[in-house]
């Protein structure tokens, strides 16, 4: 099959253990926290980087084979890559860093085509300035239209937008969104920003110590994380164990016993009766019962209990409900900021919320010893 | 005012920068970006004339190519005339008692360049080769000037190490710094005078000619 | 603008590969080679060098050969000669250098001595020292804390260095005067230091106190000839000495030479003070 299929296995010196696969015209965000190597990862498709044991291909060509001792070099791979820091030639200007990739072409094709593709990047009238005097959004087309000169099999992009100002972002979010339409190749974006994976990335591939925890589409894996490791990775914060009490397939159910509250969820047949499991709710899915607009979901999974925190971010008031007064079950929700102060959210103040049951997903519990450490989700 | 020992002066400083230029550039390349055991050890061992005294340095390259060394007698052989005393000889010696001031600059010139943008060179399709002319040399350049400098400059102030291995031979290895002393100890201290002040100014032109003109470059890469 | 310069260096960096070649095309066009074809290389213990200066002139005068001086301590020089440094005549200051190296069938016999050495204290002017022969007033100073610094050529390799630890041995002056003394290379940069405001004086060659460069810069007396061994001043030909070495070798002991010889202070061998 066309596009990009990547495969890397590691002990030392870092270890890595991952395989994906990003077909043409989509975008895969390898996304982690750092050292948790998806640059290493990203290199090694560029051909930066030699694993242990690997296998990377694109379009049928492969740039890497341990097994059989193939190693294209990365001057003859395909690969268009966008460092974090852009890495543009300081001594050359825009017009040389884009030439610089197009040597094979003649001199007087070479600054036409430079020049053209410079123009696509909405760059036209900068050509001539050296990196220095370019800003940090401008540096970072220079980057791009580098990497897109040779008509790269692959476009790798590492933290591109980790250097910027967030209006700035915002703008080369929407622009990368519109291109990559145009741009009929896998392309691979790394990032520790799980919310510019949501929004770029058809696929996601989460890594954490140089492993694949998880693959699939980025609302899945924020959603419904594969494990409790996962779930931390992508921010989770209401991760709790619980032990399953009745399993009711047919009714397309599961009931759960939550330190004494009987929770029902969507069915999740994989577990039996009487196991422990994992399990989380998205703060987004914990719905408080109004004071002002009573609901008919209050029945559904109600808790109550105090506010221990109240914090507002904006429009957003983000609260941490101590379930029944205990501080060890702690539940995380958001409400927006008229809301809060319509039903007097504060801290000290009485609150029940409703656990959407669709919303619930269960896990493997944590190994034990790492439940005595996490217990506290945080 | 010798003129002969200030062109033998001359002459020693441009080809040990000659000559230095390629080992320096390799070696400071290789030492910048390779990493291998016993690295520590290497970097010393290029370091060492810098801490040595100069007849410590002088007695073992007497030691190592004097005429009953097998380099020594081996160039006796093939040219006539001992290694020592010889304007070979003093280039030989100024070759490697400027090993540091080639080597160091230039190691630090090329270290100083990201290993990102070797890597954004690579990735444009450029060959190893390509790489080292046109991004890393272009950048490296501050570090090889340096080195060219200090080297040119520390070969034509070099003493001690000239006297022990070249005698004071005029036309041979009598250079400037030799012959100043020369007319210090002969009570001519008016020519004394006048060829280090003549000396004083060659430096001090060499040196800020070439600083200006790495600060243009500096400017230019912004 | 400056392009050219990277690929200048690439161009150095390929003719690096032709270094051997090129190291040996500095050996052949060098201009100045000590070989018998050249101006013959000349070695001279450090006192004698002005003499020769005036005698070289003289014999380029007459025959238009140049003869090329390289001064030092003779104890320095004839090391450098069993190193095999292209000198093809040397001047010692002392024969026991020249003996030496006759024994070592490095030089065409012994040689012929030239003069006779003789060692003068010398004081700078306002120095506290005076300039007396005897070295009473030395003696006199050494305890009274008048002397600070006395400069003397190195003992070691330079033979006016020896005379003159003979001589303060022989006044008894020699442990006494020890913490105080500066060595110098040889002699003439002994009388560098002695004539200078950073010793209050120092024992020299005789012909170097004559100098008038040196001799206006203060006041000198001769130490009797008896308080040291005898210094023979000895020049030999060296082994494969060249026909214009062996002129200037026999141009140097007939008396034009003798002649300026004296002049600067140099005794006929064999003559008492």
């Amino acid at each position: 099959m066309s596009g990009l299929k990547v495969e890397v296995h590691q002990e030392a010196p870092i270890p890595l253990a991952a395989e994906f696969y990003c077909a043409p015209g989509e975008v895969l965000a390898l996304v982690g926290p750092s050292g948790s190597g998806k640059t290493t990862i990203l290199r090694t498709i560029a051909g930066l980087y030699r694993p242990r044991k690997g296998r990377v291909s694109v379009d049928h060509e492969v740039w890497l084979d341990t097994d059989a001792g193939i190693m294209v070099p990365p001057h003859r791979r395909a690969a268009g890559i966008v460092f974090q820091s852009y890495a543009l030639f300081p001594h050359m200007t825009a017009i040389g860093n884009v030439g610089a990739a197009l040597e094979h072409l003649p001199a007087s094709h070479r600054k036409k085509r430079a020049a053209e593709i410079l123009q696509m990047v909405n760059l036209r009238g900068l050509e001539d300035r050296r990196p220095a005097d370019l800003s940090g959004g401008q540096q970072q087309r220079v980057a791009v239209a580098r990497a897109l000169a040779r008509q790269p099999k692959a476009l790798l992009l590492d933290e591109p937008f980790s250097a910027v100002d967030s209006a700035t972002r915002e703008r080369l979010y929407q622009e990368l969104a519109s291109m990559r339409r145009r741009l009929s190749m896998p392309v691979v974006l790394v990032t520790h920003d799980l919310t510019e994976a949501l929004m770029l990335a058809d696929n996601l591939c989460l890594l954490h110590h140089g492993r694949s925890l998880q693959y699939g589409r980025p609302l899945d894996v924020l959603e419904r994380p594969a494990s409790v490791e996962a779930a931390r990775l992508v921010g989770q914060r209401n991760i709790f164990s619980a032990t399953v009490v009745e399993q009711r397939p047919e009714f397309g159910f599961t009931i759960l016993d939550w330190e004494g509250h009987r929770l029902e969820t969507a069915a999740a047949p994989v577990f039996r009766s009487g196991d422990s499991v994992a399990w989380l709710v998205p703060p987004s899915k914990v719905l408080l019962h109004r004071r002002d607009r009573p609901s008919r979901g209050t029945s559904e999974n109600p808790v109550s209990g105090v506010i221990a925190q109240h914090i507002l971010l904006g429009d957003t008031a983000v609260s941490v409900l101590h379930v029944d007064g205990r501080d060890d079950r702690r539940i995380t929700f958001q409400v927006p900021a008229h809301v809060a102060e319509r039903n007097r959210l504060g801290v000290g103040e009485k609150a029940s919320v409703s656990l959407l049951a669709s919303a619930i997903h269960l896990m493997k519990p944590e190994p034990e010893e790492q439940r005595t450490l996490n217990d506290r989700n945080c | 005012m010798d003129w002969i020992a200030l062109w033998l002066s001359l002459r020693l400083g441009a080809f040990t920068v000659l000559f230095l230029l390629p080992v320096g550039i390799i070696a400071g390349r290789f030492l910048a970006y390779t990493n291998f055991p016993g690295k520590g050890f290497a970097e010393a061992l290029v370091a060492l004339p810098l801490v040595l005294p100069p007849t410590v340095f002088g007695y073992y390259l007497l030691v190592l190519f004097g005429t009953a060394s097998p380099i020594g007698s081996a160039w006796q052989a093939l040219s006539g005339k001992p290694l020592v005393f010889s304007f070979e000889g003093l280039l030989l010696a100024s070759l490697v008692f400027n090993l540091p001031f080639a080597i160091l600059p230039m190691q630090r010139g090329f270290e100083s360049i990201p290993r990102e943008l070797r890597d954004a060179g690579a990735s444009c399709g450029m060959p190893p080769w390509r790489i080292f002319r046109r991004v890393e040399l272009p950048l490296a350049w501050p570090g090889i000037l340096t080195a060219s400098v200090l080297s040119f400059a520390h070969t034509l102030g070099e003493f001690g190490v000239v006297l022990m291995v070249g005698g004071n031979i005029p036309g041979e290895t009598k250079t400037i710094a030799v012959a100043i002393y020369d007319r210090v100890q002969a009570f001519d201290t008016a020519s004394a005078g006048r060829m280090s002040a003549i000396l004083l100014l060659i430096s001090a032109v060499t040196i800020t000619l070439t600083f200006a003109l790495s600060r243009q470059m500096g400017r230019r890469s912004g | 603008m400056y392009q050219f310069i990277p690929a200048l260096l690439h161009i150095l960096i390929r003719a690096g590969r032709v270094m051997p070649a090129v190291f040996a095309v500095t050996v052949s066009a060098h201009p100045a080679q000590a070989g018998p074809g050249n101006a013959p290389l000349v070695a001279a213990a450090a006192n004698v060098q002005f003499a020769l200066e005036e005698i070289a002139d003289a014999f380029h005068a007459e025959t238009g050969i140049r003869i090329r001086l390289s001064p030092g301590s003779s104890g320095n020089l004839s090391r450098q000669i069993r190193q095999g440094a292209p000198y093809q005549l040397f001047l010692s200051a002392d024969e026991r250098y020249v003996k030496e190296l006759a024994r070592e069938g490095l030089t065409e016999g012994d040689g012929v001595i030239y003069s006779l050495g003789r060692i003068v204290i010398i004081v700078p002017h306002g120095s506290p020292l005076k300039a007396d022969g005897t070295l009473e007033d030395l003696r006199a100073a050494l305890t009274g804390g008048r002397l600070k610094k006395f400069a003397i050529a190195n003992p070691e390799h330079a033979p006016y260095g020896q005379r003159a630890e003979q001589a303060l041995r022989h006044a008894g002056l020699w442990h006494g005067i020890r913490p105080h003394l500066v060595f110098g290379e040889n002699v003439a940069q002994a009388a560098q230091f002695a004539t200078s405001s950073n010793a209050e004086g120092g024992i020299i060659a005789y012909s170097l106190a004559r100098l008038p460069a040196v001799s206006r810069l203060g006041a000198f007396a001769l130490i009797p000839a008896g308080w040291h061994r005898p210094l023979h001043q000895r020049m030999v030909l060296v082994k494969g000495a060249g026909p214009d070495a062996r002129r200037f070798y026999e141009f140097l002991q007939q008396s034009p030479a003798l002649a300026v010889f004296r002049k600067y202070g140099f005794e006929a061998p064999g003559k008492p003070d």
